[in-house]
């Protein structure tokens, strides 16, 4: 039986990149990249963090796809390693979700996890 | 071993002090660092000035224990007190939650010593001694050393934390003052009279904050931090399982030893014990349906055991109106 590897990297779908060029430009920002990390905290131990940055640093993972750059910091990476971001939309949706396959328990909102 | 009476007494009705430097201390440092803590601990932690202390707890996120702390907020850094021999997992823990923060937390447990002062006459031996005696919930100090005021049962103890170096001479100021040295059995009678928690005894990795009674240093109107979900489930629907009790008993009890019901069904396990007074008196952690004021259960291969409420919880949790 073989199965599925799950890629190392991190991806974004179409409609996250869509969504995240809709917020550089509702920003005024030009060239920006996506800055996708972790933070200690939140019911289940880790939460994610979205922000859109100017800049890179120097030993950040850079992704680009879809035509979005994503930046990583390494420590963030070993925990988002694999994920999918992709975009909720419409009245029931819920935003920006990250689909993370290390994700072992999530909070009831779904903005903290654990591994 | 014997509990020494007149060590007893001081810790009681005077003031006692004892070498507890096998606690674990870290001092945490950066700009980031009560932010941290705020998320990844139970106490509300927005604002910590110098010279305040506040008690939390690092729970992970089925808010099992990893400690109990307390915080001194002294200029540039947070003291942390943790139990004994845990520095080095808290300091752990909390580097592995340390991402783009400015923070660390660093164990300095083997370049300090702590002698903790308990008593009604606490403070005005310390004061002898030349040191500083905080009010309760306060500290005062710096980096290098501090004294913190915790609640101990129904008193305040003193946690003197200061440079290995420097314990002998204040250890004979102590003495100079009045207080009698306590040793490690005489202390440890007296947590256990006043129903304070230890960790690895009542609380651990084995069990969540509200069955070891630590109610006091969880906020309930903080909003998230990890382990807040199953702890507010657990208060919502009432399903805390086993509450810390204090018992008294004429019969010999050690640690481990099941309490049963009347019918002989298992209804608690016995935490801490120690001889006091000719009988024995205790900490256990009970099923809450037990754990009511003045019931009696019974020793297994011993004697009946009678429930209180232990004196540190009934003066640290927040009172339901």
């Amino acid at each position: 039986m073989t199965t599925a590897q799950q890629p190392l990297t991190i991806t974004i779908t179409p409609n996250g990149a869509d969504h995240v060029r809709s917020f550089m430009q509702a920003e005024g920002v030009d060239g920006g990249v996506l800055r996708v990390a972790v933070k200690g905290g939140g019911c289940s131990g880790l939460t994610y963090v979205l922000d859109i940055a100017h800049e890179t640093k120097d030993d950040d993972k850079i992704i680009t796809q879809n035509g979005v750059t994503l930046a990583v910091d390494k420590k963030s990476y070993v925990f988002l390693a694999g994920t999918e971001l992709d975009y909720s939309g419409g009245l029931n949706g819920k935003g920006f979700v990250f689909n993370n396959p290390n994700a072992k328990k999530a909070c009831g909102c779904g903005t903290s996890f654990s591994v | 071993m014997p509990v020494d009476p007149a060590q007893l007494a001081a810790l009681e009705s005077g003031a006692g002090f004892a070498d507890r430097s096998d606690r674990g201390r870290l001092l945490m440092t950066g700009a980031d660092a009560l932010d941290l803590l705020n998320r990844l601990t139970t106490q509300k932690l927005e604002e910590l000035p110098p010279g305040r202390a506040a008690s939390t707890v690092l729970t992970n996120g089925d808010a099992r224990v990893i400690d109990h702390l307390r915080l001194a907020a002294v200029e540039g850094g947070f003291w942390l007190l943790a139990g004994a021999g845990r520095a080095q997992d808290v300091a752990d823990w909390i580097d592995l939650y340390t991402f783009a923060e400015d923070a660390l937390a660093e164990d300095r447990s083997a370049a300090t010593a702590q002698l903790t002062v308990a008593g009604p006459a606490a403070a005005d031996a310390l004061a002898g001694a030349g040191l500083p005696a905080p009010a309760p919930d306060a500290a005062a100090g710096s980096r290098s050393a501090v004294v913190v005021a915790s609640p101990f049962g129904a008193g305040t103890a003193y946690d003197v934390v200061l440079p290995a170096g420097d314990a002998g001479a204040a250890r004979e100021a102590l003495l100079r003052a009045g207080a009698v040295e306590a040793d490690a059995d005489a202390f440890e009678a007296r947590r256990i009279a006043q129903g304070v928690p230890a960790y690895g005894a009542e609380f651990g990795a084995f069990n969540n904050p509200l069955e070891a009674r630590l109610l006091g240093s969880i906020s309930d109107d903080k909003g998230c931090y990890t382990g807040q979900e199953v702890i507010a489930r657990l208060q919502t629907y009432r399903k805390v399982q086993r509450l810390l009790m204090s018992f008294a008993s004429d019969a010999p009890a050690a640690p481990g030893d099941a309490l049963l019901d009347a019918d002989g069904a298992p209804a608690g396990v016995v935490t801490s014990a120690c001889a006091a007074g000719g009988r024995t008196i205790g900490l256990a952690l009970v099923a809450s349906r037990h754990a009511v004021a003045g019931a009696a259960l019974h020793v297994a291969g011993g004697g009946d055991a009678s429930l209180a409420h232990p004196p540190h919880a009934l003066a640290t949790e927040p009172v339901e109106a």
